[in-house]
């Protein structure tokens, strides 16, 4: 078995960010992430055996703590998340993915610099019932005019009213906040809430990335 | 009577076979299982439901997401024989 694949988190500007290492649990097993780069964008990643990760709940949760890791690094770092499954064969095909999307990467890093992403689930009591469109037009007018922008996404369950994600500047973290609060004060006695991040920006960067494993 | 039998019983297992072949789609629904699999976790995270009720379901869940993933790969494949 060999561990030359390369699973990547996101990808840095190491102008910005110089090269990222440090020891972590990381996705399936490895003990150390790194950088690989071409010129100033840097892939942060750990090495793998398989260019086709298993998407386990542990290994979602370790690829979610790196990223918040990076977040934090030497004082608070950008990075263009990556979705969990990212892998490639070795560094020479992730570098020619990094110059490929090269300007891809460059925007999304601006998009997304000093802002954080942030989740909102609204979900029903069991066996319970709320008015569905009174709740989400509560919800759009506490946030909306904080969040910079805000994504619907999938409602896997009969149970869940509401379940977005939130694109917030780290200047607004204290209103959103509030405004949170705020709605669990009006909702918390019918509804379970569970608001969650920082993340790094997953839902809002839209990276095309070609031969992607190979 | 061969050719009545024929043509009175082709068309009804036709449809006989297109519902059996439905309702095993139905039953192998892999985006199905996908969501139960995410409702298991959030009811878990948010405490309704125990440590050990999420990882006996979570189990129950990924077997039959498993048989699923294999049984729809055999459809796509055009292996799947249906028999009456």
């Amino acid at each position: 078995m060999s561990n030359s694949n390369r699973y990547v988190y996101g990808i840095v500007n190491t102008a910005d960010t110089g090269n990222i290492e440090f020891e972590t649990d990381a996705v399936a097993g490895a003990d150390r992430v790194y950088t690989v780069t071409h010129r100033r964008l840097g892939a942060v990643v750990s090495n793998i055996d398989t260019t086709d990760p298993e998407e386990t709940d542990e290994d979602a949760q370790r690829h979610d703590d790196v990223l918040r890791e990076i977040m934090d690094y030497d004082g608070g770092k950008t990075i263009v998340p990556m979705q969990f499954g990212m892998a490639f064969e070795n560094d020479r095909t992730l570098k020619n993915v990094l110059r490929g999307a090269r300007p891809a990467f460059r925007r999304a890093m601006s998009d997304i610099e000093g802002r954080i992403e942030l989740g909102l689930k609204l979900v029903t009591q069991e066996d319970g019932s709320v008015d569905r469109d009174e709740v989400e037009d509560a919800v759009s007018d506490e946030l909306d005019p904080i969040a910079a922008q805000a994504v619907q996404n999938d409602r896997f369950s009969d149970r869940l009213v509401l379940n977005r994600s939130y694109l917030v500047d780290e200047d607004e973290r204290e209103s959103f906040d509030e405004a949170i609060s705020r709605l669990e004060d009006r909702y918390g006695d019918e509804l379970l809430v569970q608001y969650t991040g920082p993340f790094a920006p997953y839902s809002f960067v839209n990276v095309e990335i070609g031969a992607q494993s190979q | 009577m061969f050719v009545l039998d024929d043509l009175l019983f082709r068309p009804l297992i036709g449809i006989v076979d297109t519902l059996h072949s439905l309702a095993l789609q139905e039953l192998y629904d892999v985006e199905a299982l996908e969501d139960e699999r995410k409702e298991n976790r959030l009811l878990y995270e948010l405490g309704e439901r125990s440590e050990e009720e999420y990882l006996d379901r979570k189990e129950t869940i990924e077997a039959e997401l498993e048989l699923a993933r294999e049984v729809r790969e055999q459809f796509a494949s055009g292996r799947v024989e249906v028999k009456r």
